[in-house]
């Protein structure tokens, strides 16, 4: 136990250790339940902070924020106006009944957010585990959750990696969706997409879990239809 | 592509970090606004090519310092023998606010400034060390143990229930 310290535990949670310091520390973990224990609440921190905040930035932006960029861009010379703000109201139409349903969710389920701790462990729910069973990356326009690779892990059994309010990557375990990672995710600012620093940490996930390659359309299709099994 | 359509793109994730930051909604949009009007005037300075959203981030985060010491300032020389809660706020604001504030964000505001922005752009926005450091302006190190100890105090302000 004394060999990691709190640094070093969150420094796992927070996706900072190389692969080697990873295992390192995942082999401590498991032979220490005290450790374990801390560890999982620290997963969970993060997740509550990351679900909570995420509600925010789906809310459409106030029109004198908007405003205030409008008015500016219509200065600016090379200034094209009016058909992007039709675009970006609609988005804010998608977003508010996002944060509805997501809104419901916490009302019924007790737990905000597309994530939940079932057992001590993340788990995906409405929206999001609806998105990991049905959603095929080949067919997503206009989706909120955006659906990335979905592959087999090591040992066997598929995930699949997502993005939209929280980004991350989730596995299939029994009926539901265990997630592995849990960040911010990058929309509703998709129209511009720079590399994230989340995106470069869902792929290190992949990366560390994927045998073989990810499926293609028809694999993946297959695999929706089969249950994910 | 123009430099406030880029804004205007990132803008939801600017205002999650600003209410993050902030007391309530209302601050945290003040904070938003106050933070765009002062990249408008300032775009000369952004280089093309870097980052734009850490380039906002610095500029939040710097106003919103700037605002809180004001607000310090402002409750020493004000401050009376009923200041206590209501330090520099408005007593019927605070008290409008507070309903509508979840355990989440009371336990963040009770967060030294110092650990509140390391959380904020760690476990909020999602920047890796180097990133948050960067826009801090502090060494990796400095910014690991302020989140070991933000994250300490929010487990206790939250309690198991987190």
């Amino acid at each position: 136990m004394s060999q990691i310290d709190e640094a070093m535990l969150i420094a796992l949670v927070d996706g900072e250790l190389d692969e080697v310091n990873r295992r390192r520390v995942e082999r401590v973990v498991a032979d220490d339940p005290a450790l374990a224990e801390r560890l999982e609440m620290h997963r969970s921190l993060r997740a509550r902070l990351t679900g909570h905040y995420a509600l925010v930035a789906e809310e459409p932006v106030p029109d004198r924020l908007r405003a205030l960029l409008e008015e500016s861009e219509t200065v600016v010379p090379i200034a094209r106006p009016a058909p992007r703000w039709r675009n970006w109201a609609m988005g804010g139409a998608i977003a508010a009944s996002l944060v509805l349903g997501l809104g419901i969710g916490r009302m019924s389920g007790g737990d905000a957010g597309p994530i939940g701790m079932r057992n001590g462990v993340m788990v995906a729910q409405g929206p999001l585990a609806k998105a990991l069973d049905t959603q095929l990356a080949s067919a997503q326009q206009g989706a909120a959750i955006r659906i990335g690779l979905s592959f087999q892990r090591k040992g066997g059994g598929w995930c699949r990696s997502f993005d939209g309010a929280v980004a991350g990557v989730a596995c299939r375990h029994g009926e539901g969706w265990q997630v592995q990672q849990a960040l911010p995710g990058m929309w509703p600012g998709t129209e511009y997409r720079q590399a994230s620093s989340a995106d470069a940490r869902v792929m290190a996930t992949v990366d560390a879990l994927i045998e073989g390659a990810p499926a293609d359309a028809a694999g993946e299709k297959a695999a929706q239809a089969g249950g994910w099994r | 592509m123009s430099f406030e359509r880029d804004l205007l793109a990132i803008l939801p994730r600017l205002r999650r970090f600003a209410v993050s930051l902030s007391r309530d909604r209302a601050d945290g949009d003040d904070l938003c606004q106050a933070t765009v009007e002062r990249a408008l005037k300032a775009r000369d300075q952004w280089q093309p090519g870097t980052r734009l959203d850490s380039w906002m981030y610095r500029i939040m985060r710097n106003l919103w310092i700037d605002e809180a010491r004001a607000r310090q300032r402002a409750a020493k020389t004000f401050a009376s023998e009923e200041a206590g809660e209501n330090v520099g706020h408005a007593g019927d604001r605070d008290v409008e606010a507070h309903m509508a504030l979840s355990d989440v964000d009371r336990a963040m505001q009770a967060l030294p400034d110092e650990q509140r922005e390391a959380i904020a752009l760690v476990l909020v926005e999602g920047l890796s060390y180097r990133e948050a450091a960067e826009i801090l302006g502090v060494p990796m190190g400095t910014l690991t143990s302020r989140l070991v100890r933000g994250r300490g105090a929010l487990l206790e302000l939250m309690g198991e229930a987190a």
